[in-house]
């Protein structure tokens, strides 16, 4: 297709061989075309599969394997809908994992950000040394696996009787999710302008005033995101659950889900199966049609910059 | 004593000292749960690695590197590390190529947005979920095909078991690129974006093809994030274990040696095993896991080293 040598430099500007398209109107070659329909195809895919997921789980295990596109009827025509939800609800104890989790969810997420945004904070605004050296300190944790230090924790919390414990769980929940936290809002505070701080502190205002009343709310944007990123991330987390839940009353959904998963596939229950994965999935469905911005540039920010 | 963010007037001095005093309160909550709950915990992983122990009830007895040792000779480690390997490799070949790809066209393509918002959905959805949605849209039964072996039939294509355990390793790699492709294009079409446009415009107008821009344009001006992005892949990629423990076991229990990774390794050998948990032999294995994830990080850091360029 190109006529010029493998070496394009941009600076030295060689005359065109073509003239250049008229705006919007750009020149597209076979290869574009190929790659536009590659992407749109991949899309696509993604978007079937959202689509599998969520009819699947009104279909019958026959419906789901014979017709894997065509829409849910069983079901429907016997007036019993939500069928596989309600077996996914009943048999894998969702109804109390879900409120298991929505409780441990929300207070151990509003806990990190109430922890980690004064240690933020003292990182990069109390000018205080060696703050860079106990930022990386601390952001080093993102890269340790749960699996190294999860052996110790788990007899550690043995002994102090934490473990099949939600409050247990809560501690461990809320320290391991430090690291990344802190990380996230030091981003955070470092963009916020100085002059705001300096005319607390001219006015006479106390650091911790200046803190709570100018700099928090400031950081407003940062702390939402971390809140939310954090209780996306908590939803999910199984692998803790499975070490520190063994009793079904303590189970967290993803930890249910987890339970179900054998249980529901050796009964060739795969409509109730479905069904429990697209209620783990759906809240996150619905938190990401409603925030998708946030979660996406908040996920995404330590990469950027 | 003056800091360096003395911000001058003759308020300064009295408050700086008052604001050095808040750092340790602020400080210390977040720092003391971190080093109890990562730090310390890491450290003696460290040193039950070099004992042997069997859990609870037993005492551990320093066996100095007899678990290195050991681990060298079963298979179950080697399998483990191997498939470890391979998923941070292949996977992150696999999902960079997807990722260049999409940078090519997603650039000036109309309804980018949207594409990246539904690629990145996968992300935050839980890889215990993901793999037992994947596990029924896999499955292998003549007559009543999952989803994947439908559609090949429909085809006109042979039906493959996807989930046997000679081929569930590449099936997981499949599935981790597409589950993950679309954080890190979404990472690095933010740092395209960032790239004045005029650059491109020069190289339409001297008729580059897309894969010169994307090799004399794109590629050096995202050079640093796909650095980062690297790191965050490996560090993801060791830890694998959800998915893999899904798709390719019967679900409670451990998956056949074949397909396990490190993690699922370190799982085995202390909370999921059915016989006597060993400690000391699974602490290796997550020491193993942690070099591992270094050395891989200093070896990209070194490889993708250069001068900053500015633009």
């Amino acid at each position: 297709m190109s006529t010029v040598d493998s070496r394009v430099s941009v600076a030295p500007r060689k005359p065109p061989r073509k003239p250049k398209p008229a705006p919007g109107s750009r020149g597209l070659s076979p290869l574009r075309v190929l790659g536009m329909a590659f992407v749109w195809l991949f899309t696509a895919v993604n978007l079937l599969v959202l689509y599998w997921l969520v009819s699947a789980a009104f279909k019958t295990p026959i419906e789901i394997f014979t017709k894997p596109f065509a829409l849910p009827a069983h079901w429907f025509e016997r007036g019993d809908p939500f069928r596989n939800f309600a077996y996914a609800w009943d048999n894998a104890g969702f109804g109390r994992a879900f409120l298991v989790t929505v409780v441990l969810v929300a207070v151990s997420s509003v806990v990190i950000v109430l922890v980690s945004a004064p240690a933020a904070y003292a990182l990069t605004r109390l000018g205080a040394r060696g703050a860079d050296g106990m930022t990386n300190f601390v952001a080093i944790g993102m890269g340790v696996p749960f699996q190294t230090v999860v052996i110790p924790l788990f007899i550690g919390m043995a002994e102090v009787n934490l473990t099949n414990d939600l409050f247990g769980m809560f501690l461990v929940y809320v320290a391991l999710s430090l690291p990344f936290t802190v990380f996230l809002l030091t981003g955070f505070f470092k963009s916020l302008p100085d002059e705001l701080e300096e005319a607390a502190a001219l006015d006479g205002a106390s650091p911790l005033r200046t803190f709570r009343t100018i700099m928090l709310p400031l950081a407003r944007g940062g702390l939402v995101t971390a809140l939310i990123l954090n209780a996306i991330g908590l939803w999910n987390e199984t692998l803790l659950a499975i070490v520190f839940l063994n009793e079904n009353a303590n189970f967290t959904l993803a930890r249910a889900l987890f339970a179900f998963n054998s249980a529901a596939s050796y009964q060739s229950e795969y409509g109730g199966l479905i069904a429990g994965v697209a209620i783990v999935v759906l809240p996150m469905l619905v938190l990401y049609l409603l925030l998708a911005r946030r979660i996406i540039t908040g996920l995404t920010l330590g990469a950027g910059k | 004593m003056p800091g360096s963010t003395d911000v001058g007037g003759r308020a300064s001095g009295a408050h700086l000292v008052r604001k050095k005093r808040l750092f340790f309160p602020f400080f210390l909550p977040a720092v003391t749960l971190y080093v109890v709950f990562l730090v310390v915990p890491t450290l003696a992983t460290v040193a039950l690695g070099f004992t042997s122990w069997a859990g609870a009830g037993d005492t551990p007895e320093f066996t100095g590197f007899a678990n290195y040792v050991e681990l060298l000779s079963s298979d179950a480690f080697r399998y483990s590390f191997l498939n470890t390997l391979l998923y941070i490799v292949a996977g992150g070949v696999g999902t960079f190529l997807l990722a260049f790809l999409f940078t090519m066209v997603l650039r000036d393509m109309r309804g980018g947005k949207l594409i990246r918002a539904i690629l990145f959905f996968p992300n935050i959805v839980a890889p215990v979920a993901l793999g037992m949605f994947f596990s029924i849209v896999l499955i292998y039964r003549p007559n009543r095909q999952g989803l994947a072996n439908h559609l090949l039939e429909s085809v006109g294509l042979d039906a493959v078991k996807f989930l046997q355990a000679e081929n569930v390793t590449w099936v997981v790699t499949g599935c981790l690129i597409w589950a993950s492709s679309g954080f890190y294009i979404t990472i690095l079409m933010a740092a395209v974006d960032r790239i004045p446009p005029y650059l491109y415009e020069d190289a339409d107008i001297a008729g580059a093809t897309p894969w010169q821009k994307f090799r004399h344009v794109t590629l050096p001006l995202t050079w640093d994030v796909i650095g980062v992005a690297g790191v965050l892949w490996t560090i993801g990629a060791v830890k694998i274990f959800e998915l893999v423990f899904v798709l390719a076991g019967p679900g409670t229990y451990s998956p056949p040696i074949r397909a396990w990774t490190l993690g699922v390794y370190v799982f085995d050998r202390s909370f999921g095993t059915q016989g006597t948990p060993e400690y000391g032999m699974a602490c290796a294995a997550a020491v193993v896991m942690i070099l591992l994830v270094s050395v891989l990080v200093v070896l990209l850091r070194r490889l993708m080293r250069r001068d900053t360029i500015q633009f």
